[in-house]
C-alpha cells in the first residue's frame, strides 16, 4: 500500500500545522488541461494544484512527479468547480468565477486573466458557485450555486446575459443536453429542472424525492449529482441513484446504493458514480453493480475522465474527495496510484 | 761428513791392504794426518777441471785394465798370471789416484758448503736489519699522522665571527697587522678575546646573583608585611557582613560561589557563568524592581566541593583508576534492579557516575511559580542531564488527568521539537554502552535526569552528527546563543503547563473554564456539555478506530499526552480523542471525533464531522484568545460543544418520522447547507450572533 504508516517523527509548529492542513483537506473539483497532459484540482483552502499526468504516468515516474508541479492560491474560499476550454481554465467557488490561461499556468505564472461576479441580490453571505457548465455552441458559461439561479455568461463579452430562476434552494449540479441546447440542474430542493436556453425558461421539472421508488427521507431530498445522455438522465444524492427517461419523466432503473452519491457520469455503456465511501461504483444500465473499485479517500466528490484526444497515453479516470489525494485509475479495474497535494 | 768419509776409507784400506799389522795402520794414520792438512791446502792449488780430466782418464785406464785382465783370464795360460799381476798393480795405482780424487772432492764439497753457509748468515743479518728499519719507518709515519690529526680544544669553542672580532676587539688583542696574514696568530688573538669576554660575563653574572638575592630579601619582607595584613582584613570583612546583609549586597556570598564554581566540570561551569550572566542582565533590565531577591533567575551550586577536589587530583595522574572513587560512589550510588553480573553492574555505575557538584537553577515565572532545574554532569559520558521540578505559591489540587503535566519526567519534554531527552546526545556513548551492556539510556533517565539537547547546548556541548569529534569542548558562545531562547521557552512551558493544570481541574468536573476575555468567541447559549475528561494511554489512543489518520500523519508520537473527552447533548454523544503536544500552546491539541447518534459518525463517513475537526484543529488560531494563548484547549472544547449544537440542530429532519425534532433549531443560521459537500454553518459571527459558512 502506498499509505504506509510513517514513523512518528516529532514535528515543529509549522510542520504540525501543515500536516493538519493536509489532513483536513478536501478536493472539490478537477479539470483536465486542453492538451490532456495536466490535471488541475481545487481544494477547500482555495488552492489550485496542477499535476502533470504525463509525468506521473510515465515509466520513470518518481514520488515527486506525483506532487503538483505548481500550486497557487486562486480563491479565498473553497474551489467548488472548474472547467477548461481549449485556452482557459475557469474556477469558481466563493461567488466569483475566475479565468486563467492554461499557457500561463503551465509556465507557472499564475495570474488571473479576469474575474466576474454574477449579479447577486444583496445578502449577508456571498452565495457560492457550485457548478460551472460550458455551452460550446453558444460560447457561454453557465454558473449555478447558492443563490438558486442559473447565470449565463457570454464568454465573448464577459457579460451575464440571463438568469434562470426556479429552484427554491441552492443548486448542486448542472448537465448539458448536447443536441438541443437544454440544461439540467439539480439542487438542494430535490428537483431536477430542465431549462431551454434559447427561450430562457424552465421546460420540465422532476421532483425526484416525490417518487417513492427512489426517495430516502432520512438522507434528505437534495440532488447532488446529475448526468445526461440524449433522452436519459441519471441523478442521485439524498434520494437513490436513479436512471430516468426524460421524455416520460419516469424512473427506469434504481441503483441499489445506500450511500448518497456526489458525482455521476456516463462512460460508454456504463454509469460511473462516486460519493460517500471510498469506492468508485460502476453500474450496468440495468442496475447491476459491475464493480466497486476502492480509492484512497474516505469519500469522493468528483470524478474526471480524461478523454482529450491530444493525449491518448493519459487517458485515465481521476477521482478526488475528502483527502488531499487524487486517485488515478489507468483502467477501470483498480487504483494505480494517487497524486497528492 | 768428513768422519763418515774417513770410516769408509778405513775398510777400503784394510781390504786393499789385506791383513797387515795394526801398527802399520797407526803409522799410516799419523802420516795421513800430516797429509790431510797438506791435502786441504793442496785443494786450493789444484784445478778442479784438471782433476775431472784425470778422473775420467783414470776410469778409462781402469776399464781398459779390467777388460785386459778379463781377456787374459778368459784366455788362461800360465804366462798370463804375471801379466795379470802387472795389470793389477797398475790398477791399484789407478785406484789410489781415484781415492785421492775422491778425497779432494770431499774436501771441496765441504769447503763449498762452509762458504755457502757463511754467505747465508750474512744475508740473514742484512734482512733482519732491513725489517727493523721498515718498522721504524712505519712507526714514524703513524706518529706523523697522529700529530697531524690532533684536535685542539680551542676548536670546540664557538668563537665570534671574524668580522665581529676585528670590529669589537681592542687593537692590543686583535693586532690586525700581525694576525691578518697569519691564521695561527689570528686564532690565538681570537681566543684571547674570547677569554676576555668570558671574564667580563662572569663578572656580570656575579653581580646579577647578588642583585637577585637582594630583591628576594625585599620580597620576603613585603610578604611578611602582607601576611600580617590578612587577619586585619578578615576582621574588617567580618565586621562588614551585617552591613552587607542590611544593604542586600551579597558580595561575599557571590565570592564564595565563584570559589566553588572553580571546581565545577567545564560544561557546568559554562552553564554557571552564562546563567549567572543572563540572570544579572535580566535583573538590570528590570532595574525598577528594587529588591535583588526578586530576580527571575537564581543560580546555586550544590554538592560537596571536597569530593570534587578529591576527584580532580587523581584524575590527573591516573585517569581510569576505579578504586579511588569509593567515596563519591557512595553519594551517587544509583539504586537499580540487581543484576547477576555484579562486576558489570559496578562498571555501569562507574560509567553513569555524576560529578559530585551539580547546578541548581531557579527560574521564577510571573505568577511566582518556580521552576527548579538541577543540572548534572555525567563525567564518563561527557553529557549533561537535568531534573526539573515545579513549585507554586498556592497549593495545587492535582486533578487525576493532570498527573503527567508537571511530573519531572515530562514537564520539559520536547522543549524544542523532537527533543524528548531519552537518548544520549553524544554519539560516542553508544559504544561505551555496548561495552557494559546498557541498551539505551532511557532506562536510567529517571535517576540521572534527562539529557535534553538544549541542556547540552546550555553547557556549551555540541555533538555534530556529520563530523564526530574526538573531544568535545564546552563552548561559551554556544551556551550564550541558546540561553535566552531556552529560558523563554522554559518559562512559557511552565506557564502553559500550569495553565493546563488549572484547566484540567475544571474539565474533570465537567466545567469548561472559558475566561471572560474569550467569551466573545462563543454564543451565549451552549447546550452541549462536557461530561468526561480523562487521560488515556498512548497505546489506547493508537487503537481507537477513528484516530487512524492522525497516527498515519505521524502526529501521534509517544512524547505526546493523550486524553479522551466526551461531550453530550441528549442522546448524542461525541467522543473526542485529544493529542496534547508537549509544545502546547504553540502546537495545538489535535482532536479526532466520533459521534454516536443515529449510528456512528466519524470523519470517514461524515463530511460534517470532518469539518468540525477541521474547525478545532486547523482554525485553532481564532481560538487562542489573548496572548500567550494558554486558554486554547478550553476554547477548543467549548468550540466543540458549539459545533455539536450546530451539527445536531441543523440535521435535516426526517419527514417520515413522526413527532418533534429532538434538537429544535435554536441557533440563527443564514443557510443550513452549502457547497457540494453540504457543509453546515459552523462559523460563529461574533457581535451579530449568527452562524454562517466558512
Amino acid at each position: 500500500m502506498e499509505r504506509a504508516v510513517p514513523y512518528t517523527v516529532p514535528l515543529g509548529q509549522r510542520e504540525v500545522f501543515q500536516a493538519l492542513q493536509r489532513l483536513h483537506m478536501t478536493i472539490f473539483s478537477q479539470s483536465v488541461s486542453p492538451c490532456g497532459k495536466f490535471l488541475a484540482s481545487g481544494n477547500n483552502y482555495g488552492q489550485i494544484a496542477i499535476f502533470s499526468l504525463s509525468a506521473a504516468l510515465s515509466s520513470e515516474a518518481k514520488e515527486e512527479s506525483k506532487k503538483p508541479i505548481v500550486t497557487f492560491q486562486a480563491h479565498d474560499g473553497p474551489v467548488y468547480s472548474m472547467v477548461s476550454t481549449d485556452r482557459h481554465l475557469f474556477s469558481a467557488g466563493d461567488g466569483e468565477v475566475k479565468a486563467w490561461l492554461w499557457v500561463e499556468i503551465l509556465k507557472k505564472g499564475c495570474k488571473e486573466l479576469w474575474r466576474r461576479q454574477p449579479p447577486y441580490r444583496t445578502s449577508l453571505e456571498v452565495p457560492e458557485i457550485n457548478a460551472l457548465l460550458l455551452v460550446p455552441k453558444e460560447n457561454s458559461l453557465i454558473l449555478a450555486g447558492g443563490d438558486c439561479q442559473l447565470h449565463t455568461m457570454d464568454l465573448e463579452t464577459g457579460t451575464f446575459t440571463q438568469a434562470l430562476r426556479g429552484h427554491t434552494d441552492y443548486i448542486h449540479c448542472l448537465a448539458l443536453r448536447e443536441r438541443n441546447p437544454e440544461v439540467l440542474s439539480g439542487g438542494e430542493d430535490g428537483a431536477v429542472r430542465l431549462w431551454d436556453l434559447r427561450m430562457a425558461k424552465e421546460v420540465q421539472t422532476i421532483e425526484v424525492y416525490k417518487h417513492e421508488e427512489c426517495s430516502r427521507p432520512h438522507n434528505g431530498r437534495w440532488i447532488g449529482c446529475l448526468a445526461t445522455d440524449s433522452d436519459w438522465m441519471v441523478c442521485g444524492g439524498g434520494p437513490a441513484l436513479t436512471l430516468w427517461h426524460l421524455r416520460s419523466s419516469t424512473p427506469t432503473t434504481i441503483f441499489p446504493m445506500w450511500a448518497p452519491q456526489k458525482h455521476v457520469t456516463f462512460y460508454q455503456d456504463l454509469i460511473l458514480s462516486a460519493g460517500q465511501g471510498p469506492c468508485v461504483n460502476q453500474w450496468q444500465l440495468s442496475g447491476e453493480l459491475k464493480a466497486q473499485v476502492p480509492g484512497s479517500s474516505p469519500g469522493l466528490l468528483s470524478l474526471s475522465l480524461n478523454q482529450q484526444p491530444a493525449a491518448p497515453e493519459c487517458k485515465v479516470l481521476t477521482a478526488a474527495g475528502s483527502s488531499c489525494r487524487v486517485d488515478v485509475f489507468t483502467n477501470l479495474g483498480y487504483r494505480a496510484f494517487s497524486l497528492s497535494f | 761428513m768428513s768422519s763418515e768419509s774417513s770410516k769408509k776409507r778405513k775398510p777400503k784400506v784394510i781390504r786393499s791392504d789385506g791383513a797387515p799389522a795394526e801398527g802399520k795402520r797407526n803409522r799410516s794414520d799419523t802420516e795421513q794426518e800430516g797429509k790431510y792438512y797438506s791435502e786441504e791446502a793442496e785443494v786450493d792449488l789444484r784445478d778442479p777441471g784438471r782433476d775431472y780430466e784425470l778422473y775420467k782418464y783414470t776410469c778409462q785406464e781402469l776399464q781398459r785394465l779390467m777388460a785386459e785382465i778379463q781377456d787374459l783370464k778368459s784366455r788362461g795360460g800360465k804366462d798370463v798370471a804375471a801379466e795379470i799381476e802387472d795389470r793389477r798393480i797398475q790398477s791399484c795405482v789407478h785406484f789410489m789416484t781415484l781415492k785421492k780424487l775422491n778425497r779432494l772432492a770431499h774436501i771441496r764439497l765441504k769447503k763449498g758448503r762452509d762458504q755457502t753457509h757463511e754467505a747465508k748468515q750474512k744475508v740473514d743479518a742484512y734482512h733482519l736489519q732491513l725489517q727493523n728499519l721498515l718498522y721504524e719507518v712505519m712507526h714514524l709515519q703513524k706518529e706523523i699522522t697522529k700529530c697531524l690529526e690532533f684536535k685542539s680544544k680551542h676548536e670546540e669553542i664557538d668563537l665570534v665571527s671574524l668580522e665581529e672580532f676585528y670590529r669589537e676587539a681592542p687593537p692590543d688583542i686583535s693586532k690586525a697587522d700581525i694576525t691578518k696574514g697569519d691564521p695561527h696568530q689570528q686564532t690565538l688573538a681570537r681566543l684571547d678575546w674570547e677569554l676576555e669576554q668570558r671574564k667580563r660575563l662572569a663578572e656580570k653574572y656575579r653581580e646579577c646573583l647578588s642583585n637577585k638575592e637582594k630583591i628576594l630579601k625585599e620580597i620576603e619582607v613585603k610578604k611578611e608585611y602582607l601576611s600580617s595584613l590578612q587577619p586585619r582584613l578578615n576582621s574588617i570583612m567580618q565586621a562588614s557582613l551585617p552591613v552587607q546583609e542590611y544593604l542586600f549586597m551579597p558580595y561575599d556570598q557571590a565570592h564564595k560561589q565563584y570559589e566553588t564554581a572553580r571546581h565545577l566540570p567545564p560544561p557546568l561551569y559554562v552553564l554557571f557563568v552564562q546563567a549567572t550572566a543572563y540572570g544579572q542582565a535580566c535583573a538590570h533590565m528590570k532595574s525598577s524592581q528594587p529588591p535583588r531577591q526578586d530576580k527571575t533567575l537564581s543560580v546555586a551550586i550544590e554538592g560537596s566541593v571536597d569530593e570534587a577536589k578529591a576527584l580532580f587530583k587523581p584524575h590527573e595522574d591516573s585517569q581510569d583508576d576505579e578504586s579511588d572513587s569509593d567515596a563519591e560512589e557512595e553519594q551517587t550510588t544509583k539504586r537499580r534492579r540487581p543484576t547477576l553480573g555484579v562486576q558489570l553492574d559496578d562498571k555501569r555505575k562507574e560509567m553513569l557516575k555524576r560529578h559530585p557538584l551539580s547546578l541548581m537553577l531557579d527560574l521564577k515565572c510571573k505568577d511566582d511559580s518556580v521552576l527548579h532545574l538541577t543540572f548534572y554532569y555525567l563525567m564518563n559520558l561527557n553529557i549533561m542531564t537535568v531534573k526539573a521540578k515545579v513549585t507554586t505559591t498556592t497549593e495545587l489540587i492535582t486533578p487525576i488527568s493532570a498527573g503527567d503535566l508537571l511530573s519531572p519526567d515530562s514537564v520539559l519534554s520536547c522543549l524544542y521539537p523532537g527533543d524528548h531527552g531519552k537518548k544520549t546526545p553524544n554519539p560516542a556513548n553508544q559504544y561505551q554502552f555496548d561495552k557494559v551492556g546498557i541498551l539505551t539510556l532511557r532506562d536510567y533517565v529517571l535517576e540521572l535526569g534527562h539529557p535534553y539537547l538544549w541542556v547540552q547546548k546550555l553547557g556549551g556541548l555540541h555533538f555534530p552528527k556529520e563530523h564526530p569529534q574526538q573531544t568535545v569542548i564546552a563552548d561559551h558562545s554556544l551556551s550564550a546563543s541558546h540561553m535566552e531562547t531556552t529560558m523563554k521557552l522554559l518559562k512559557t512551558r511552565v506557564q502553559s503547563r500550569l495553565a493546563l493544570h488549572k484547566q484540567f481541574a475544571s474539565l474533570e468536573h465537567g466545567i469548561i473554564p472559558v475566561t471572560s476575555d474569550c467569551q466573545y468567541l462563543f454564543p451565549a447559549k451552549v447546550v452541549s456539555r462536557l461530561v468526561k475528561w480523562v487521560t488515556i494511554a498512548h497505546e489506547d489512543y493508537m487503537e481507537l478506530p477513528f484516530t487512524k489518520d492522525i497516527v498515519e500523519a505521524g502526529l501521534a508520537g509517544d512524547t505526546n499526552l493523550y486524553y479522551m473527552a466526551l461531550v453530550e447533548r441528549g442522546t448524542a454523544k461525541l467522543q473526542a480523542a485529544v493529542v496534547l503536544n508537549p509544545g502546547y500552546s504553540s502546537i495545538p491539541p489535535i482532536f479526532q471525533l466520533c459521534l454516536n447518534w443515529k449510528g456512528e459518525k466519524t470523519n470517514s463517513n461524515d463530511d460534517n464531522i470532518r469539518a468540525m475537526e477541521s474547525e478545532v484543529n486547523v482554525c485553532y488560531t481564532e481560538l487562542c484568545g489573548p496572548r500567550p494563548g494558554h486558554q486554547l484547549l478550553t476554547n477548543q472544547l467549548q468550540r466543540l460543544c458549539v459545533l455539536l449544537d450546530v451539527y445536531l440542530e441543523t440535521e435535516s429532519h426526517d419527514d417520515s418520522v413522526e413527532g418533534p425534532k429532538e434538537f429544535p433549531q435554536e441557533k440563527m443560521c443564514l443557510r443550513l447547507f452549502r457547497g457540494p459537500s453540504r457543509m453546515k454553518p459552523f462559523k460563529y459571527n461574533h457581535p451579530q450572533g449568527f452562524f454562517s459558512h466558512r
